[in-house]
């Protein structure tokens, strides 16, 4: 009999944890609170049907404990129970993958005024890089990295010249626009993770992953790597600054662009080999 | 040679043996069963003290041997897991570990608790015992094989076990070993111990190959007469649809291990792009890190259900055993088996929704997966069912396995969050994942492995294990180890990651430490109390109450032999012949509440039997 | 083929027939031999094998970032003045052919018992297995000779080279392989180990001529797989 007290107990202790914990997600951040209704949902029904079956479980132990003179039932199947039992399911299986697939094709679907922003991943740092006025990011390769060229810019790219380098593991985003995170990664796998926008994805190297989502309260947030990629894997962090337009525009202004970095590296060419000539 | 085998006349008397021996000519005829198909097995008796227990071909010898060594490396990554507790819950205590040791000890308990602890003892162990004890066979269909089996299991922990000693330590890329990192400089064991880990699992599918067609073939071509398919019992179903997965999805990882072997060993490029490291374009270029990941979990997800399917029909039987009640639905659970295991083969890319392969896979695999979870609540309905107006015992066996439907519902519903595409996006790579898996594919599996223990330990040695000790064992494990992996569901919907060696001061992850604390004791506790079973074991092979014949009453084959421990061969001069399936508890009208597999039916002829 | 016969059980045909027999007491496949049996599960689990390969061979394929050699100019060979494409591969699958009708042969006069005739077809096959891999050997020379090496390779992308020797290194230890048993197999059947019934080394089974069989099953397989490795490879 205390088994079954006990386990009556265990199940009353997940639902009494769950209404009183201090521990639950953070405020979304982001236009994914869809995926947290799903989660929500997802949560009462599986969470209903646990609580069902332990319950029927225990009532079980309690009323049909041995007794010597006892017999139990002899019923190898119910053909008519077991029938309704599957339907009721798939029922309920169809109802919770519906609404996750709703989302998930907008999850994929990326809108089309989304600001697309190129997030490059190392062991172990990020770095950021935005179009420029043009609109359009240049393209990159990974040979081509190294100090007068960190992102691995295509030279000969016009619509590299005026991306906007980030060289820093904080970017800011303009409030209520839509942006699309363009990851890759110039050595191991890498995830680019925001708790409160809710969406995550790998950077893998060799190509070029991508998701979307359009931040919707200004602040501070801070990044993870949320991919496994090597010893400093759990100090891997960045950080984002959510903006409304006005201060974005003036954190915009002061960055600077790939033809900056170049027309800086040429003057300090020239000055070295003036000095050298001197 | 030939004195060591049994050159028996059995084969005459077996396929010879008529119809005769009966009583009236009336219960001769319901107790017909047709001639022997297959000849005696020719069995090769050892003499010597290394033929009859260390390289034996005894398949329950085997199985033990697979127990107990499955047992050792299980000790060894519950003694890693504490470790890395340690390192979670009291960081101050364990000043000692680097972030290097941290992952090691994370990759290895993990490789070594799924494949070289759950695997092997499932269908090694369980599997080699009760196979051909359950449908009336002598012996697995080829003992030599059986035997290499072990033997390269046993250097495959022995080369896995190595590379703690290695230059390097052991690799530290996680257990799913995935590359780039696996093979690079900034992830330990990037050069020796990746190259072990890959060629013991080399070793491990070669070994299980081996054994994996001896448990195969003895089920589809050696079953005693009278044993059909649709009588055998559920274990005997769940152990073969699982090493029949097993046998089509290791080739994926030996493919993946190979050519990772080769990536790190000769520089080729399977799975390497171009990689710049430390400011140097490395010379690699041109490969897929997704395609490993692909070949992986081809291999990974099947291997979920080869722990679990045997762990579905293990605890099936033991529910029927101790509610004196049939399965319910015996039919629907044999194809409910099938149908897991089947479907398990087109799920493998939920592992990978963020992995960055084609975001439309997910709309497919979303589906097949939650496809899926449609067979295993008809299991869950069933084994409740089968405790409704039964007779249960609430003995150690029965707590064991009520403790299996808790924490294997449990961690079922929250694979549903996971294997919905969209509910994945933000939960994968935290502590949700963690607590999921563990629930449901570390607790509960490991629930039925221990109810099975206390059940079928009499068989093994003849003595019944202590119930005291026995309930100790149950609840503190139990509870313990709920109160580990439900709380940390919550970490993860915090959207703590996972792999962290340590938490920062991060704003919400803070808030985490108490419950890592928390969770750390439990986990302590939790592992220490395994070792009460050991000390029951040690305990009852000295001083132990003799079992006897069928302490529990049980219906099917295995319990049947005519002597307990049963001997090599099993069932002495004539094998057992079946007329019923196994589950024909508290058959109204019989005498007593179980009619074994092997009465005839004309001694129990006036009882209403509804299915053979 | 006519159905085994078994004492006391009546095969019915049609489908209906299969699931009674499947479903039935004692064995899934009537009157099919033990090893037999393993033999064709263990070949299921190699051809996930060899999928894995040629799937990761595809995928390789079309994702590398420089062109692919042209096969028939790396494969070609120069004889008597000419660039013959492809024609040792010719040579050699037609050789691996030839040795899988000399087995199935092989297996006929096990069956009725003609030792000597038994005896010579396998060694036949076995040679031919070893005229295969000695042409392999000829080619990877070749090949290594001009700078193709599983890391690099002059003509292309150097996954070429990596999915080269792997997936024909993998196939030809499995001819090797077998050439092995098969010398093995052709001592015994010249030893007349299968008329006797002499139990082997790594089995305590009885020898039976059914043995031969089980390792032409085996042979098959390898030359089947190898029209794959040649069609994806060559043709491709």
């Amino acid at each position: 009999m205390h088994a079954g007290i006990i386990f009556f107990l265990v199940i009353l202790g997940s639902v009494l944890f769950h209404i009183f914990t201090p521990w639950y997600w953070t405020d979304v951040a982001s236009n994914w609170g869809g995926m947290d209704d799903t989660i929500t949902l997802t949560f009462w029904v599986g969470g209903g049907v646990f609580i069902a079956v332990c319950l029927f479980m225990i009532y079980c132990v309690f009323k049909f404990s041995y007794k010597e003179d006892r017999k139990a039932e002899y019923k190898p199947e119910d053909k008519k129970l077991e029938r309704i039992l599957t339907w009721a399911t798939t029922l309920g299986v169809a109802a919770l993958l519906a609404p996750g697939l709703i989302i998930w094709n907008q999850f994929i679907s990326v809108p089309k005024n989304a600001i697309e922003i190129d997030v490059m991943a190392w062991q172990w740092g990020w770095q950021y890089r935005l179009p420029g006025e043009d609109g359009k990011l240049g393209t990159t390769q990974v040979v081509n990295i190294n100090d007068n060229n960190p992102f691995g810019i295509n030279i000969d790219d016009p619509y590299g010249k005026d991306d906007v380098m980030i060289q820093s593991d904080v970017i800011n985003l303009e409030n209520n626009r839509p942006v699309k995170i363009l990851l890759r990664s110039v050595d191991v796998l890498h995830n680019w993770y925001v708790p409160q926008f809710r969406a995550k994805m790998d950077a893998v190297p060799g190509i070029v992953t991508y998701y979307w989502f359009e931040p919707n309260k200004t602040g501070k947030y801070e990044v993870l790597c949320a991919e496994y990629c090597g010893v400093g894997h759990y100090a891997m962090r960045g950080g984002v600054i959510v903006q409304d337009d006005q201060d974005y525009d003036n954190w915009l202004q002061d960055q600077e662009t790939f033809s900056d970095l170049i027309a800086k590296q040429k003057i300090l060419e020239t000055s070295k080999t003036k000095l050298a000539k001197k | 040679m030939s004195e060591e085998f049994n050159d028996n006349k059995t084969i005459q008397a077996q396929s010879s043996e008529s119809i005769s021996g009966g009583g009236s000519g009336a219960a001769n005829d319901i107790d017909y069963v047709r001639p022997a198909e297959v000849g005696e097995q020719d069995l090769y008796h050892g003499h010597s003290f290394i033929s009859k227990w260390v390289f034996c071909q005894d398949a329950k010898v085997i199985g033990v041997q697979y127990f107990l060594l499955a047992t050792f490396t299980g000790i060894i990554g519950l003694i890693l897991s504490w470790l890395m507790r340690l390192q979670l819950g009291f960081p101050e205590l364990a000043g000692f570990m680097t972030a290097e040791h941290y992952y090691q000890f994370v990759t290895m308990h993990g490789m070594i608790m799924v494949v070289y602890f759950l695997t092997a003892l499932f269908l090694g162990g369980f599997g080699n015992f009760l196979i051909p004890l359950m449908v009336g066979a002598r012996d697995m269909v080829f003992p030599y094989l059986n035997m290499v089996s072990f033997w390269m299991f046993f250097i495959a922990v022995g080369v896995l076990l190595a590379s703690f000693f290695v230059p390097g330590g052991p690799t530290g890329s996680g257990w799913t070993l995935y590359p780039p990192q696996a093979i690079l400089e900034g992830t330990p064991g990037s050069g020796w111990g990746i190259m072990l880990m890959c060629i013991s699992l080399i070793l491990f599918v070669a070994g299980f190959t081996m054994g994996g067609l001896n448990y195969l073939i003895t089920v589809l071509q050696a079953r005693t007469r009278g044993m059909t398919l649709m009588r055998m019992p559920l274990t005997v179903w769940g152990i073969f649809t699982a090493t029949v997965l097993a046998m089509l999805a290791f080739p994926a990882l030996l493919v993946g291990a190979l050519m990772m072997s080769l990536d790190n060993l000769l520089g080729t490029s399977f799975f390497m792009p171009t990689i710049l490291k430390a400011g140097e374009v490395l010379e690699y270029g041109g490969g897929s890190p997704i395609l490993f990941q692909h070949l992986f979990w081809f291999f990974g997800h099947p291997e979920v259900y080869i722990v679990a399917l045997p762990a579905f029909g293990i605890v099936s039987d033991l529910i029927s055993v101790h509610s004196r009640k049939n399965i319910f639905g015996y039919r629907m659970m044999v194809w409910a088996i099938v149908g897991i295991g089947a479907l398990s083969f087109f799920v493998w890319a939920h592992h990978m929704y963020v992995s960055g392969m084609n975001p439309w896979f997910g709309f497919f695999f979303a589906t097949t997966t939650l496809i899926i979870a449609v067979p295993t609540a008809m299991k869950v309905y069933n084994w409740i069912l089968t405790l409704w107006r039964g007779n249960i015992r609430l003995n150690t066996v029965m707590l064991w396995c009520l403790g299996f439907i808790v924490t294997f519902v449990n961690g079922g519903i929250t694979g549903i969050f996971l294997g919905n595409v969209t509910v994945d996006v933000p939960l994968s790579d935290t502590y949700f994942v963690i607590a999921h898996f563990h629930m449901v594919m570390g607790i509960a599996p490991l629930m039925v492995i221990m109810g099975a223990v206390y059940h079928w330990f009499p068989l093994v040695a003849g003595r019944m294990l202590d119930e005291g000790l026995g309930k100790w064992h149950f609840w503190i494990t139990f509870l313990g180890a709920y109160s580990i992996y439900f709380p940390m569901h919550y970490l993860g919907f915090i959207g703590v990651p996972r792999r962290y060696f340590e938490m920062y001061d991060s704003p919400y992850m803070t808030s985490a430490v108490g419950m890592n604390e928390f969770i750390s004791i439990a986990a302590f506790i939790v592992g220490a109390a395994q070792f009460i079973l050991f000390y029951n074991i040690i305990k009852t092979l000295k001083v132990g109450k003799p079992s006897g014949h069928n302490p529990w009453k049980a219906c099917s084959l295995e319990w049947l032999t005519p002597s307990v421990p049963p001997e090599h061969g099993n069932w002495g001069d004539k094998l057992p012949i079946v007329h019923r399936w196994a589950y024909d508890y508290s058959v109204p009208g019989a005498k007593e509440d179980f009619i074994t597999q092997i009465t005839p039916p004309s001694e129990v002829a006036n009882t209403e039997v509804e299915k053979t | 083929m006519s159905d085994p016969k078994i004492e006391g059980y009546v095969f019915k045909p049609g489908f209906k027939g299969m699931a009674d027999d499947t479903g039935s007491d004692q064995t899934m496949f009537k009157g099919v031999h033990w090893g037999k049996a393993m033999m064709w599960i263990f070949l299921l689990s190699d051809t996930f094998i060899f999928s894995c390969f040629l799937i990761s061979y595809m995928k390789g394929r079309g994702s590398t970032i420089i062109d692919w050699p042209n096969p028939s100019e790396v494969f070609g060979l120069h004889v008597f003045g000419v660039d013959v494409p492809l024609l040792l591969i010719a040579i050699m699958t037609f050789v691996l052919i030839t040795s899988s009708g000399t087995m199935a042969l092989a297996v006929k006069y096990g069956y009725e018992k003609n030792r000597k005739m038994c005896g010579w077809l396998i060694l036949a096959t076995a040679i031919g297995g070893l005229t295969f891999v000695g042409m392999q050997a000829f080619e990877w020379s070749k090949l290594i000779h001009e700078g193709v090496r599983p890391w690099e390779n002059p003509f292309g992308a150097p996954q070429f080279g990596s999915f080269f020797f792997m997936i024909t290194g993998f196939h030809g230890t499995h001819v090797s392989i077998g050439v092995i048993f098969l010398f093995i197999y052709a001592y015994k059947t010249f030893k007349g180990h299968y008329d006797e019934g002499k139990r082997g080394w790594f089995t305590t089974m009885k020898g039976d001529y059914v043995e031969i069989e089980i390792l032409g099953l085996y042979w098959h397989f390898v030359d089947l797989v190898w029209v794959f490795i040649f069609a994806f490879f060559y043709l491709w």
